[in-house]
């Protein structure tokens, strides 16, 4: 190969290439710039989540995306669910109930819907009978089947009949969305009544909402909100390092708190949820069709540790399916208790003394893996070979939710108030208990709170003995906002996210 | 190209109706079995598997893509609008690496016992055997998180209407890619030059008197741009495939992103929109490599009468 003497003008090409990639790397630095947000009161607050709504209509298939950008915020039910989970009225002024318990009447507030129409009964009408279609998907559908007529009594009244009393009526109504009757659109447009309404949709990226000027209650804390959505949880915690948002709804894992910690910049918001980590039984199959063996691996499981790995000692133990924020909640952490002993003990008495194998159905997001991993530790000390099936969330609904093939499966409950999943012999755990069926239906038909809440108490001892389910724990309600940052909510009751008080400074 | 196309729908249409009833991406816990037939009628996904087929293919010729099963939105509409990202990205990342693959590639193989050569050289191998999402978390770190002065990923909502964001927004995954897809076309670039140093035309050219430049201009360019330009075909679907990756990595609203999502919520018209809209692209763009290459090759042209129908639709 010869070398003549023209090496400068190669060089010089390459140098030029290497600056054309240093110069695309400085010139813009309009980024905005390290650590937390310096946005003025101006500037929209910016959302960051990784729950995007699959669509803006529940209806056609839910997601707690939707929850949290739009109840509350561009929709309204009748009643509203507070932070501290207690009902408020919201566009029902209140509510009477007739001596039998089955007739309820709403009067109505003044409002108008974002398109400029009055709220009225018909819109309620409409509104309930959507979320009761045989098509819908929306949630609440199974425990708001109990309504059977809904009318306009004046255009200011609704009147709903129930087949049989429904002491949680008006509890689920706070997440019936009223809407607009003569809305068109609602898969990428909406017509709510709540404070904000919806300014732009990019599928994939944002939702953001405007304030609407003729809302009839407080006016929002913030010039609008933009939600941000990512799908990986370092990209989300990266954008707020970077003040690309302004809060995180919330952390999925506490891995990233010392970073949010050592820089001073941001606080970190804990409060309660409602997601309960679950080794969920098969109760139909064997060998979990056996108190005893579902007991057995219960006591095996060290619950504490657990939860000190996977959230750092965040969150709680509970011991059954009711968290501290809602009625019937029982401290039960210790009912089954961490005992290898006891486990080995109650395993011989099955007569499973040598232990057996099974197949963990597990869904392959979040921390799932990871939990099956520790439980397949656990059961090792009493001689249980657990075999870990991961499997997509879609399968899993396919066939654990849908066709109930499967031994044992991990899965999390986001839901509240979702202890009535036990009463329903045919979910997918076939969880079948007489009295506690019978005990959760009086609980429904219960005249006062106080005996709902004992009545609901004692569904969760029982199913707590009975072991019906492994609850590992309750996940801790993380989320991280610059330090500016003022009204967040600090609870993630079942997703909701109000935004109009959150405010700059 | 017409029956690749025609394989590829048929494919692709029957191995994601293989995964499962889309309707278990949509239901809540609490829906009951009536719940689910419900949902799958309205999807249309209750019927016989040909006549959704036959469903799907009436559409295309009449350029409906269909519509979402999970958001409910026009599939195309979708596919128009993150255009907006992911050409872009695609071609931006495209030409900064060409910019740097074919100088680096050139003096790797030219000065390949130089100390720079050999440098270039091992820089290439190393480029092309990281990872792209790597380069990209790598950049983030390094510019976004520590330095911060380029944001660690989104897009600006309100698109190209402030042009200074968006490219902003582009900036670090256009050098992740340019980075990757850069260092494996240098490779080619050097294996080309290398080929081409070594011929008896060039050792003749310079013979006859011509300066080295000269030389390389007349005969070697012309020579060594051919093999280069199908290679460059195909590295430019390749940056398009590699863009999939790189848009999750920094959030972006690009095809990629809406084709993993389609595919976690099992939203079969999305993934079908993306996909045969990308088979379409790649097809196109390795159709116009082949004709870019007739053109500059005088010998190819010669040949194209015989050739032709064969290459082409390769």
């Amino acid at each position: 190969m010869s070398s003549t003497r023209r090496p400068r003008l190669l060089v010089g090409l390459a140098a030029l290439a290497i600056s054309a990639i240093a110069l695309t790397g400085c010139t813009s630095n309009a980024g905005s710039g390290n650590g937390a947000s310096a946005g003025s009161d101006k500037d929209p607050i910016n959302v960051g989540s990784i729950y995007e709504p699959t669509s803006l209509d529940p209806i056609k298939g839910g997601s707690s995306g939707i929850t949290e950008a739009f109840t509350g915020n561009v929709y309204e039910g009748l009643f509203r669910i507070t932070d501290d989970a207690k009902v408020e009225p919201l566009l029902a002024t209140g509510y009477k109930v007739s001596d039998d318990g089955l007739t309820y009447t709403f009067p109505l507030r003044d409002a108008t819907f974002h398109s400029g129409d009055p709220v009225t009964a018909e819109d309620v009408v409409f509104s309930l009978n959507r979320v009761l279609s045989p098509e819908s998907l929306g949630a609440r559908k199974k425990q708001l089947s109990v309504i059977e007529n809904v009318v306009a009594t004046d255009p200011k009244t609704v009147t709903v009949t129930l087949s049989k009393k429904s002491s949680s009526f008006v509890y689920n109504l706070g997440y019936v969305w009223v809407i607009n009757h003569k809305a068109k659109d609602l898969t990428s447009s909406e017509d709510g009544s709540g404070p904000y309404t919806l300014a732009d949709y990019r599928k994939g990226s944002s939702i953001s909402l405007a304030p609407y000027a003729k809302y009839w209650g407080d006016k929002p804390k913030n010039s609008g909100i933009e939600f941000h959505y990512y799908t990986d949880p370092t990209a989300l915690n990266n954008a707020l390092l970077t003040g690309q948002v302004d809060v995180i709804t919330a952390l999925t894992s506490p891995d990233a708190i010392p970073q949010f910690e050592k820089s001073g910049d941001y606080k970190i918001i804990e409060g309660t949820s409602t997601t309960k980590e679950l080794l969920a039984f098969n109760d139909r199959v064997a060998p979990f069709d056996n108190v005893q063996v579902r007991k057995a691996v219960y006591s095996a499981i060290d619950r504490k540790k657990l939860l000190e790995s996977i959230w750092d000692g965040r969150g709680q133990l509970i011991g059954a399916m009711v968290p501290p924020s809602e009625p019937g909640y029982l401290d039960l952490k210790d009912n089954n208790p961490y005992d290898v002993d006891l486990a080995k003990k109650l395993l011989a008495e099955s007569g499973h003394a040598d232990g057996f194998s099974f197949t963990l159905d597990t869904p392959d997001s979040g921390v799932h893996p990871t939990v099956a991993e520790f439980i397949k530790g656990e059961l090792a000390k009493i001689n249980i070979d657990v075999k870990i099936n991961l499997i997509t969330d879609d399968k899993w609904a396919e066939k654990v939710y849908g066709a109930h093939d499967f031994q044992a499966t991990m899965q999390d409950h986001v839901n509240d108030r979702d202890i009535y999943f036990y009463q329903n012999p045919d979910f997918y755990w076939g969880y079948n208990n007489a009295d506690v069926q019978k005990w959760l239906d009086e609980a429904e038909a219960a005249a006062t709170p106080q005996e709902q809440s004992d009545l609901i108490a004692k569904a969760n001892k029982q199913i707590s003995d009975d072991a019906a389910s492994v609850w590992l724990y309750l996940n801790p309600q993380l989320r991280v906002a610059a330090k500016d940052i003022t009204g967040v909510p600090v609870n993630g009751m079942n997703s909701l996210f109000y935004v109009s008080k959150i405010a700059r400074g | 190209m017409l029956l690749s196309l025609a394989l590829a729908v048929t494919v692709l249409f029957v191995v994601l109706r293989l995964l499962g009833n889309p309707v278990y991406a949509l239901i809540n816990l609490e829906a009951t079995p009536e719940d689910i037939r419900a949902a799958s009628a309205a999807l249309g996904v209750d019927r016989p598997i040909f006549v959704q087929f036959a469903d799907y293919i009436g559409g295309l010729f009449r350029g409906d893509l269909g519509t979402s099963f999970s958001s409910h939105l026009s599939v195309s509409d979708e596919i128009l609008r993150r255009l907006n990202v992911t050409v872009p990205l695609t071609l931006i990342s495209f030409a900064l690496s060409v910019i740097i693959a074919i100088p680096v590639g050139f003096i790797a193989a030219w000065k390949s016992r130089t100390w720079y050569g050999t440098a270039f050289s091992a820089l290439s191998q190393l480029g092309g055997a990281i990872p792209v999402f790597w380069v990209g978390i790598l950049l983030v770190t390094l510019f976004a998180l520590n330095l911060g002065v380029l944001p660690a990923g989104g897009f600006p909502r309100r698109d190209w209407e402030d042009p200074g964001a968006a490219l902003t927004a582009l900036t670090l995954p256009v050098l992740t890619i340019a980075i990757v897809s850069g260092s494996e076309l240098a490779r080619y670039v050097r294996s080309a030059t290398l080929d081409i140093l070594d011929r008896d035309y060039l050792r003749t050219a310079r013979a006859l008197g011509q300066p080295f430049s000269t030389a390389l201009r007349r005969h070697a360019l012309r020579n060594g741009i051919v093999p280069v330009i199908s290679i460059l075909a195909i590295q430019l679907a390749t940056t398009f495939v590699g863009a999939v990756v790189v848009e999750n990595v920094f959030a972006l609203p690009g095809l990629g992103d809406m084709l993993i999502a389609g595919i976690r919520q099992q939203d079969f018209p999305n993934v079908q929109g993306v996909l045969l809209f990308s088979t379409i692209l790649v097809l196109v763009i390795g159709f116009l490599g082949d004709v870019l290459q007739r053109v500059l090759d005088p010998r190819l042209r010669s040949s194209l009468s015989g050739n032709r129908r064969g290459k082409v639709s390769a």
